[in-house]
């Protein structure tokens, strides 16, 4: 899978979070208009008696006052009985005003409705104080003196209309702020709330990434996770998962490697190790002709030989596995005195063969190691091999447990030359290097005193002495 | 007597035709086969099975496994140049044996002797002389050739004889010998096994201050030996 990061300017975060804070810039001026439009509906719906009633047609203030004033100065002159027929005309155009009118005498006449509160008898001190409370009171009053003015000596009349059915002025509506602001709030919060929303999401899916990265899959490499949108995480999701991807094809081929490496290593053991037998085959046959004395040595000799190649074999085999860190190891804590003696068990034979004194000493408690049961026996294998090819003639193949540097080593020894001399049958050194490969992927050490008068390998845990 | 009848398969013709003789040599009947093919039909009337594993077609694990599942009595014994302990392993899943490439055909004759003898393969079999002991495994009767007794031992004394006998020349540690009779682990220090031993050897052996039947191999474990 090929992986290309599509740079998409419309698709990154950082778009959509300077589109979220443009379209915030932008909406400040629509926002007011629009947090007034909703004030007021909300007044509306808060208030409805206050904008519910019918505004009847009376005109403003002003226009009242002047046909007020008009009608007094149209009576110029009039009869009490005119006078009383143009304040029932006005009633009709007023209805919900209160009409009357007061004589020069100061007596109050026609009142439409009557009102308790209109002194029958008006007094000087009456005028003035009705006067000054009228001033910019509910109800709304006017007062006009009929004829015109007051040299006409005709008297007043006033007009009281309560203000709710005039016509709103200016100034004069509900109105109610706080909506406002509550509105200017609403707009801010739901440019917080989105704001939150937005980095919410992303912290989410950072931690959605981490999970899938952090909890390794059935394989014990982390598992593909889903892949979201298209933007900068979701391009990290991408990425990881192409690193898994990658991953498991590494491991995959590594795992296809190592099958191949097996399998040749398989097929060249067969097909070396199918000469040899057939070599054995026909050498086992010669001896059963008649052969002179040397044709009977040389027969064993290549008897051995081919014992010794495959033997050989074993050993470039394991070799190759082993350095190339192909040997799967499965250390356990095991009593490494049992492999041992099982393992001397199988070689004791041999040794009786080849005239071997075996003098094992090995102490009833058992001595746990982190071992690998195979590769401990390999270790030990090659060993006791190399005793019986290298120190035969010693006679003597001596295993025990003794105190070695501070910890408690296996000591393998023997009688023979030692290992500077040179051995008659060659190739120690491959089985050894097989032991210290092993030995070290096992976390143990070897040392070797060898001396004209025998060999003894010591065998010890590595970790506590790199702790000293 | 009727001979016995093992079927080897081998593809490598001069092997083949060397350890058919060989073992026809040393009485045995032999059906050589060159593949896997006709295995399981083959294998009606044979007590023992000779395997390669590298075979043209069908390879010996696959044979061994369909052989094992239609006769799981039959004993197989792998034959093969395969050495690595992977290739050990995956044939001793099924197969009795594995002897690898080369070999000597004297020690396939004794591994395949061992085999039949366990198996019971060998239709009449010759008591097993071990010392002054005669032992008709088929009847698990045990014969003192000094009195001409019949020796009686105890359920686990007999087993421990067994699993000795069984093992024929091999030196088995007191952990492999107690971890099979009394099928449990063995704990470190248990004296259980010597005490069954001291009481087998005081039946068995003439001596049983100086043991012969069942050796003492020092710091190792016990063996028999014919």
């Amino acid at each position: 899978m090929k992986f290309r990061p599509v740079r998409k300017f419309r698709k990154s975060l950082l778009t959509r979070y300077v589109l979220i804070l443009g379209i915030a810039f932008v909406f400040i001026p629509v926002m007011i208009p629009i947090s007034f439009i909703a004030a007021w509906g909300v007044n509306v719906l808060l208030n409805p008696d206050h904008y519910g009633h019918e505004i009847r047609p009376y005109g403003t203030g002003k226009q009242i006052e002047a046909a007020w004033h008009q009608a007094a100065a149209e009576l110029e002159g009039a009869q009490a009985e005119t006078i009383n027929a143009k304040l029932r005309e006005m009633k009709h155009r007023y209805p919900d005003a209160a009409l009357y009118w007061v004589d020069t005498a100061g007596m109050t006449r026609l009142q439409l409705p009557e009102q308790a509160s209109v002194p029958p008898q008006w007094s000087l001190e009456d005028t003035i104080a009705f006067m000054k409370q009228r001033v910019d009171a509910d109800p709304f009053t006017v007062v006009a003196f009929i004829g015109g003015d007051e040299q006409a000596k005709q008297g007043f009349m006033v007009l009281e209309l309560p203000r709710k059915y005039m016509v709103i002025q200016k100034g004069e509506q509900f109105s109610d702020n706080r909506f406002y602001g509550v509105f200017i709030a609403i707009l801010l919060g739901a440019f917080v709330l989105l704001s939150y929303l937005f980095f919410s999401d992303i912290r989410k899916r950072l931690l959605r990434l981490e999970a899938g990265m952090t909890r390794p899959g059935p394989d014990g490499l982390p598992s593909p996770i889903e892949e979201g949108r298209p933007d900068e995480i979701g391009r990290l999701e991408l990425a990881f998962n192409h690193m898994v991807f990658a991953l498991k094809d590494s491991r995959q081929r590594e795992r296809e490697e190592e099958e191949l490496r097996k399998s040749l290593i398989s097929h060249l053991s067969h097909d070396l190790r199918t000469p040899l037998t057939v070599l054995g085959s026909h050498l086992y046959s010669l001896r059963q002709e008649s052969l002179s004395e040397q044709g009977k040595q040389s027969l064993a000799l290549m008897e051995t030989k081919i014992s010794d190649l495959s033997g050989l074999m074993d050993h470039l085999l394991s070799y190759n596995l082993l350095s190339s860190g192909r040997y799967a190891m499965s250390l356990e804590r095991l009593d490494i005195l049992r492999i041992v003696r099982e393992s001397a068990a199988a070689w004791y034979p041999v040794w009786e063969k080849n005239g071997i004194t075996a003098d094992i000493e090995l102490p009833e408690q058992p001595i746990y190691w982190n071992v690998d049961a195979q590769g401990f026996r390999r270790v030990l294998d090659n060993l006791f091999q190399n005793l019986v090819r290298h120190a035969g003639s010693g006679r003597y193949a001596g295993i025990a447990v003794e105190p070695y540097e501070g910890t408690t080593a296996l000591t393998i020894s023997d009688h023979g030359p030692g290992m500077g001399s040179v051995s008659a049958n060659g190739g120690a050194g491959l089985g050894l290097q097989i032991v210290d490969l092993l030995l070290r992927e096992m976390g143990l050490a070897r040392a070797t005193i060898s001396s004209e008068a025998g060999t003894k390998v010591y065998i010890y845990p590595a970790a506590k002495l790199s702790l000293k | 007597m009727p001979t016995t009848h093992l079927l080897y398969i081998e593809d490598d013709p001069e092997i083949g035709e060397w350890v058919s003789s060989n073992l026809e040599a040393r009485g045995y009947t032999v059906t050589w086969l060159k593949h896997g093919d006709q295995a399981v039909e083959k294998a009606v009337d044979c007590q023992l099975v000779i395997l390669d594993v590298m075979l043209p077609g069908l390879d010996g694990f696959t044979i061994g496994g369909r052989l094992k599942q239609k006769y799981p009595k039959l004993p197989v014994l792998m034959l093969s140049a395969r050495t690595s302990i992977d290739d050990k392993l995956q044939g001793l899943k099924f197969a009795d044996d594995y002897l690898t490439k080369p070999f000597h055909p004297d020690e396939l004759a004794a591994r395949i002797e061992v085999l039949l003898r366990r198996s019971g393969g060998i239709a009449d079999p010759a008591p097993l002389r071990i010392k002054h002991l005669l032992v008709y495994e088929k009847e698990n009767r045990i014969i003192h050739q000094d009195t001409n007794e019949e020796i009686v031992l105890t359920g686990k004394q007999f087993h421990i004889f067994a699993y000795l006998l069984r093992h024929l020349g091999q030196i088995l540690t007191k952990e492999q010998i107690y971890e099979a009779v009394w099928n449990e682990p063995y704990l470190d220090g248990d004296k259980t096994l010597m005490v069954h031993i001291r009481h087998l050897r005081e039946k068995l052996e003439r001596d049983p201050a100086n043991p012969e039947v069942i050796e003492t191999i020092r710091g190792i474990g016990y063996r028999v030996r014919t």
